[in-house]
């Protein structure tokens, strides 16, 4: 690090002190009661880990798309969508069958919603950003017409699904009524190895990381640059509408309207924060896991929510700005 | 003649927040600065200008407060993308985060007006801004010097260096610009409605910036990809809960509209778009 970059750490830390000074709580306190609201009982360990459990596995999704040097902002849509899915194959199909078939709806659904992004980014030379920013407004409006319409469980006052059956949910891992382990956990644990593993190691994972490394290099060694671009953004939607999955037959139980609150957002900072390494998914999810789930406790102190957010900026400016530079010669093209 | 008048009122009154928006998109991209975060920029320049003209009474002092707050976010960037040569997607996403948690907590922390109590200016200000600045655009980047050095250092910065002109330096006066529109766009959509709350951009940042995108990055077809927005948003409201071809739409079609034709644009199907090719390159 570099003494601008002290400064840059220096400058976002003043932001939020200053913020908390404005809201009159001592940065000891806020740090006191973030630590009791996240990790302090095993009641708050188990919110924390439930926020933790969204953030792994869309983080992973975007991280796909980051090694192959593509910025999934899409993961929010792709989500939304993919948790619609798997309530409507849920509702549809409930028991076992549903829960299978639910996500890997979720999964095919997210991919589909990516599609586009990486067909437009591959040949037509559309930046991948304005594509998926703009399928994230498509998918949220398209989401809240289906849950307010055809899957609106009317007895209810805002628009909402009915409640998944219980056979129709993921299993719960641990359950005792302080400590809640859902199996969504497990299932994003074996999802980051599985994926850290075969992009360390596998032909497929290797040209995904040489086209994201340089794009010209990856084309003159003869790799299939359009295509990866393709799969890999396809493949990143499908991990993203897997997250959504994972969230409604994990935890939600139903579909909602304006159901996440920023998944995908937060998603592409887990990934930054993880830079270079795949493992590093999970500690970054952990953590910002735990800023969800401490600005609740925050909240009553008097910290509005929105600190959380103003916490989230300063960190992805900070982390980007030290580790994830380029002087972006082809980001435009 | 009456329900004409109206549609074109309701249409500029829809597109005026997002021409102004545009043209701050237009001052940053020009000069090759990838600006997602006018989304940000909007939102923070409507919290404070709610925030300062319920505070000072003063209507004026308001728009400026808005003004500032929005430039204070573009110089942001500028300083992320110029001098930490960040990448300008990662950039102007974090500053998007940023100014959404700003906005809350601001309005939580200080005294939000309530409901149609805010000291605002004429809107008719606002729409004559938003339809003259997109011409005033055309013809600086077309003759004044400025625009010409903004267009010289968005198409190929290193050329630019070499002839004299300081790309840093020409992208800080686009970004400057960048805030004044975007603190403008932010103040008429919270002067129009009166208070602040949450959110209330509700995406026309990234609206604008697919009018942009379908301008193909000039002024005028901007604006005018601007005003067929504010025509849907006209037709929402007209059509809503009638029946077209014998099928009730949903409000979210008209929504999503303005989205998808940028898709289908970005694919190429709407005739080539022209990316000034110094985005994002130093």
């Amino acid at each position: 690090m570099k003494i601008r970059h002290w400064l840059l750490a220096t400058a976002g830390l003043g932001l939020i002190l200053g913020a908390l000074y404005l809201a009159k709580v001592s940065p000891l306190e806020a740090a006191r009661t973030l630590f009791q609201g996240t990790l302090g009982s095993a009641s708050a360990f188990s919110g924390t880990l439930r926020e933790t459990s969204p953030l792994l596995i869309a983080g992973i999704a975007v991280f796909i798309a980051l090694r192959a040097g593509l910025f999934n902002i899409g993961a929010e849509g792709q989500l939304v969508v993919g948790a619609l899915t798997s309530a409507a194959l849920g509702l549809r199909f409930p028991g076992p069958v549903g829960l299978i078939l639910g996500m890997i709806g979720a999964a095919i659904v997210g991919a589909l919603w990516a599609l586009p992004a990486g067909l437009i980014k591959a040949y037509r030379g559309g930046h991948e950003v304005i594509t998926t920013i703009m399928l994230n407004s498509v998918a949220v409006f398209v989401t809240n017409a289906i849950v307010a319409g055809p899957l609106r469980d009317t007895s209810q006052e805002s628009p909402t699904t009915r409640m998944l059956s219980d056979q129709t949910r993921l299993p719960w891992l641990f359950k005792s009524p302080a400590l809640e382990i859902s199996s969504g956990v497990l299932l994003g644990l074996v999802l980051l190895i599985a994926f850290a593993s075969w992009l360390k190691s596998y032909v497929s994972g290797y040209e995904l990381r040489a086209v994201g490394a340089n794009r010209r290099a990856a084309t003159l060694a003869g790799i299939a640059t359009k295509k990866t671009i393709v799969w890999s953004m396809t493949a990143s939607g499908a991990v993203a509408g897997l997250a959504g999955g994972v969230q409604v037959m994990g935890y939600t139980g139903r579909f909602y309207s304006d159901f996440s609150p920023g998944f995908g957002f937060n998603a592409l900072g887990v990934a930054l924060l993880a830079g270079g390494s795949a493992l590093a998914i999970l500690p970054a999810a952990f953590f910002f896991g735990m800023l969800a789930k401490g600005s609740a406790a925050l909240q009553i102190l008097g910290v509005p929510k929105g600190t959380s957010f103003m916490v989230l900026g300063v960190l992805i400016t900070v982390f980007a700005a030290v580790r994830y530079r380029k002087a972006s010669m082809e980001s435009a093209s | 003649m009456t329900w004409i008048w109206n549609l074109l009122i309701g249409m500029l009154a829809g597109a005026a927040p997002l021409a102004l928006a545009a043209m701050g998109g237009l001052a940053s991209e020009r000069g090759g600065v990838i600006n997602i975060a006018l989304e940000g920029n909007m939102l923070i320049a409507a919290v404070s200008t709610a925030l300062v003209a319920a505070a000072t009474h003063n209507p004026w002092l308001g728009l400026a407060g808005g003004i500032f707050a929005a430039t204070c976010l573009s110089w942001a960037h500028w300083l992320l993308t110029q001098r930490f040569l960040m990448d300008h997607i990662v950039s102007g996403m974090a500053l998007n985060v940023f100014a959404m948690g700003a906005a809350n907590f601001l309005s939580k922390q200080y005294t939000n007006p309530s409901a149609g109590e805010l000291p605002v200016l004429n809107l008719n200000l606002y729409f004559t801004l938003a339809i003259l600045l997109p011409f005033a655009a055309m013809l600086y980047l077309k003759h004044a010097r400025g625009g010409l050095r903004l267009i010289a250092v968005g198409s190929d910065p290193a050329k630019s260096r070499q002839m004299g002109i300081f790309p840093d330096r020409v992208r800080f006066l686009g970004l400057s610009a960048t805030g004044v529109c975007c603190g403008l766009s932010g103040a008429l959509i919270v002067s129009n409605a009166r208070y602040f709350t949450d959110n209330m951009t509700a995406g026309r940042g990234y609206i604008a910036l697919a009018a942009l995108i379908l301008g193909s990055w000039r002024p005028i077809p901007a604006l005018l990809a601007c005003l067929v927005f504010g025509l849907f948003q006209v037709l929402q409201f007209q059509f809503q809960g009638s029946q077209l071809l014998g099928v009730a739409v949903p409000r979210e079609v008209w929504f999503s509209l303005p989205y998808l034709i940028t898709i289908v644009a970005l694919a190429g199907f709407l005739g080539k778009s022209k990316v000034p090719s110094g985005l994002g390159r130093y």
